[in-house]
């Protein structure tokens, strides 16, 4: 009855407790002009070797960047909880822990698909592309999509950062693995076929070809594949985290592996 | 002749608090302080958390300005000379941090050994000599995330002498170290004094100063509120007499009662787990013992002794009891 | 203290906090593969042109790249972990010169960027096909090695004004990707927008890229080390002013110890 509380608040809660050592002057490098940056590096590269659209690199990194508030935002809410020794006592607590979860990422899903929106209209706006509402509400879908389908990874890697006790080394090759395969900036023909078949396995590829198809003016109804592809990762990633972070639960309380106390 | 002087120090600080960073708010550390060293003396600086004792420290060794005031070590001002004073002092403080722990005890001092300009000639000599003197040689090659408490402090004290300074810094040098660690700590700086050093020590422990210190000032939010020989402060409160009474819920009138009994000088109330510890300092043959427990009537008294002072009684008097 | 002291100081420092450095698994691996992810992306962009000379233009300045992310990492970090340990204090309080203090960690961390530089170099020549043959290798090796200094010294900039402004600890590595883009290692600059073209003349690392080419073609490339040197001495002595003014102000301000 209260896991919608718990949801929500919880989750909020967790978020700025973690984040609140996060002044604007952290926040506004790493989270907007990082992207940016990223975004017109390929772009030039693009126009520099002459290849694809600028479109094509701005939608591409808007949305890949995503991945890395996603990656590191759901792996240190949830590894950051046992720095600060909270994690016992919110593991113990009969709270639902579907709840608790969806609750701790919630925030961290709404911060990256801030993120990618203010990338893609940013980045159009400095290379001088047209951003149309119509076009753009599609484009939110369609990274709303994706930044589920990163957290979903996320949490994977939350559950093997627990593991490992260093979140940040994961995070960061996952991100740089992400860049490669999802096909962001390298078109699908000059990427290695070994890459491409990883990317389809991966979140955002799907994401992203969604993303860029609504950018150059098609309609919903052509990526329905792509969005309910990308969808079905997030969720499958999504439910092996949790999964895997309960057999950790478990497997601490016999064993004392997490440092509980 | 005073190797440190200082004159009227005042240092203030604004500080940012949690969330609301745009929110300043100043902090008084350090308010119209003056005392003087002399060579070769062990001078302490007692107080409770927060009474100033690392800020002085902090001015002395030209890491913070004073706001206000002037303070001069071995003739130099700390304000506009900080190159002279950093040569010639030596500056230890306690707790974990301060070196580094990837490296081994002999890195770590030959790097301070360079950064405080010891010639090259002279390192190893002198590295194995103080190595030696905190009783560390041996295991100089092992890496310092290693080391227990203790022997990090004995390196921490050995890096400050690297230069073979004639004025050294002691900012609470036994925090958190286990009771022979502690002795041991006491046995070296002692052992320093009696080398000639002139040592500014800070500490909150009695027993520390009482034994290694030939004056103590003691601090209370920033200001002294007393100064002399460890003798001298012991003599403040030695004329009368402490009644100690370990009590279970304490009512709040009571001490009010007991403040307006004729002859009583301090009341002051320390919490302990369940019971809460009353010391009375009273008058010369005042006799209190009795109406004391008058006024705790209705309370329960786990006991109730009656002692000659100690310099701890005059410490917890003239800092209230905390 | 004497030149050489002030030489020998700077050479132990470099030396053990090369040795710290090493300790550390994960920045050794990260900093190796985390700009190799960036350059093998742009790599495999080029690749799909099929023009050769492309691809060795941005495997030349991929590989010297990528020491600046080490750097802008790493450098404005610096400053917060002397804190962490403790041990900034001590620097401050010890006779030697500061940013000479601060100036020989930078070292520390831009060689490490080597490393990183030859991975990238080996990754383009065995996975890429590339084979870089400059035309004067001697000299090309120069502006290398030049170009990979003033990497450095952009670094002790960000370390030293990180002593006052914790902030700049973030903006290190917001400033990663700008310079990537901004002093023509993957893109000339020629293609910038006008706007920006002069913010990538001021930068040092500019002109040491444009003399790597020179050799790499077999031009001359005096012109170019001759701006690089001066932009390279103007930032020097900008970071050393900002060291001495940063320090002044931390004792005013009490934002030394500040964790």
């Amino acid at each position: 009855m209260n896991s919608l509380r718990i949801l929500v608040i919880g989750g909020l809660t967790t978020y700025r407790a973690l984040f609140n050592w996060v002044s604007p002057w952290i926040l506004v490098p790493s989270l907007l002009v990082m992207p940016l940056a990223q975004i017109l590096l390929f772009s030039y590269i693009g126009r520099s070797a002459g290849i694809e659209s600028d479109t094509f690199f701005v939608v591409g990194n808007a949305v890949q960047y995503s991945a890395l508030p996603c990656l590191l935002g759901t792996a240190s809410t949830v590894v950051g909880e046992r720095l600060q020794r909270t994690l016992g006592i919110v593991l113990a607590s009969p709270a639902p822990r579907l709840a608790l979860v969806i609750g701790r990422t919630l925030p961290v899903m709404l911060n990256g698909l801030a993120v990618s929106v203010f990338g893609l209209v940013a980045g159009s706006v400095l290379l001088g592309l047209p951003v149309r509402p119509a076009t753009l509400g599609l484009a939110t879908l369609a990274i709303a999509v994706s930044v589920f389908g990163c957290t979903g990874l996320g949490l994977v890697s939350a559950a093997v950062g627990l593991r490992l006790r260093d979140i940040a080394v994961l995070s960061t090759i996952l991100f740089g693995i992400l860049l490669l395969c999802s096909g962001a900036d390298i078109p699908r023909p000059a990427l290695p076929g070994w890459l491409a078949a990883a990317g389809d396995w991966l979140p955002l590829a799907h994401g992203i070809a969604a993303a860029r198809s609504v950018a150059a003016g098609g309609g919903i109804g052509g990526v329905g594949g792509d969005l309910a592809a990308e969808a079905l990762l997030g969720l499958g990633y999504g439910m092996a985290g949790v999964l895997m972070l309960r057999l950790l639960e478990r497997r601490s309380r016999s064993a004392g592996a997490l440092d509980l106390t | 002749m005073s190797v440190i002087e200082v004159s009227r120090v005042s240092r203030h600080y604004h500080v940012r608090s949690g969330l609301r960073w745009w929110r300043r708010q100043e902090i008084q550390a350090v308010r119209d302080v003056s005392f003087h060293i002399d060579a070769g003396e062990t001078f302490g600086l007692l107080g409770p958390n927060g009474a100033g004792k690392t800020t002085i420290i902090k001015m002395l060794t030209t890491l913070l300005l004073p706001t206000a005031g002037s303070a001069r070590v071995l003739g130099f001002d700390v304000a506009s000379q900080p190159g002279e004073i950093r040569r010639r002092v030596g500056y230890v403080f306690g707790g974990d941090r301060g070196l580094y722990d990837r490296l081994s005890a002999l890195d770590n001092l030959r790097y301070f050994a360079e950064l405080y300009g010891v010639p090259a000639r002279a390192q190893r000599q002198r590295i194995a000599y103080v190595l030696d003197l905190v009783r560390l040689a041996g295991r100089e090659r092992e890496r310092v995330e290693g080391y227990s408490r203790g022997m990090r402090q004995r390196l921490h004290i050995a890096r400050g002498l690297l230069h073979d300074p004639p004025v050294l810094f002691l900012d609470e040098p036994s925090i958190g170290i286990d009771p022979v660690g502690a002795r041991e700590l006491r046995a070296t700086v002692s052992a320093l004094a009696d080398a000639g050093k002139t040592i500014v020590l800070t500490t909150h422990y009695m027993y520390e100063a009482d034994e290694l210190c030939d004056r103590i000032a003691i601090l209370r939010d920033g200001s002294i509120v007393a100064e002399g020989s460890p003798a001298d402060l012991k003599s403040r409160v030695s004329e009368g007499e402490v009644v100690e009474a370990v009590v279970h819920s304490l009512p709040a009138d009571a001490i009010a009662r007991i403040q307006e009994l004729a002859g009583v000088r301090s009341v002051t109330v320390r919490d302990l787990d369940r019971a809460q510890v009353l010391l009375v300092q009273t008058k010369p043959a005042a006799q209190l013992a009795a109406e004391i427990a008058g006024c705790l009537r209705g309370t329960a008294i786990q006991s109730l002794s009656v002692r000659a002072p100690t310099l701890e009684d005059a410490y917890v008097e003239l800092v209230g009891g905390t | 203290m004497s030149a050489g002291r002030l030489l020998r100081l700077v050479a132990v420092s470099w030396y053990l906090h090369l040795k710290m450095l090493h300790r550390s698994m994960f920045d050794s691996v990260m900093q190796v593969v985390w700009p190799l992810f960036f350059a093998t992306t742009a790599l495999l962009v080029y690749r799909a042109t099929g023009d050769r000379d492309a691809l060795s233009y941005a495997a030349t300045g991929a590989a010297v790249v990528t020491v600046w992310s080490a750097v802008s990492s790493n450098a404005s970090g610096i400053l917060q972990r002397e804190r962490a340990f403790g041990t900034l204090e001590l620097l401050v309080a010890a006779p030697a010169p500061f940013s000479l203090s601060i100036m020989s960690i930078v070292l520390a961390v831009t060689t490490t960027g080597g490393y990183a530089v030859a991975a990238t170099l080996l990754w383009s020549r065995f996975v890429f096909g590339v084979h870089l043959a400059p035309a004067w290798p001697l000299p090309f090796a120069l502006a290398l090695v030049a170009t990979v200094f003033s990497f450095g010294v952009l670094g002790f900039l960000l370390a030293v004004a990180a002593v006052r402004y914790r902030a700049v600890f973030a903006l290190g590595g917001a400033l990663e990707l700008p310079l990537w883009l901004a002093c023509g290692f993957l893109v000339p600059v020629a293609l910038l927008p006008s706007w920006l073209r002069p913010l990538s003349w001021l930068l040092p690392p500019t002109w040491g890229m444009q003399a790597v080419r020179a050799a790499a073609a077999g031009q001359s490339l005096w012109a170019d080390l001759g701006l690089w040197a001066g932009s390279t001495a103007a930032y020097a002595a900008a970071a050393v002013w900002v060291a001495a003014t940063v320090l002044r102000s931390a004792r005013r301000h009490a934002t030394l110890s500040l964790t």
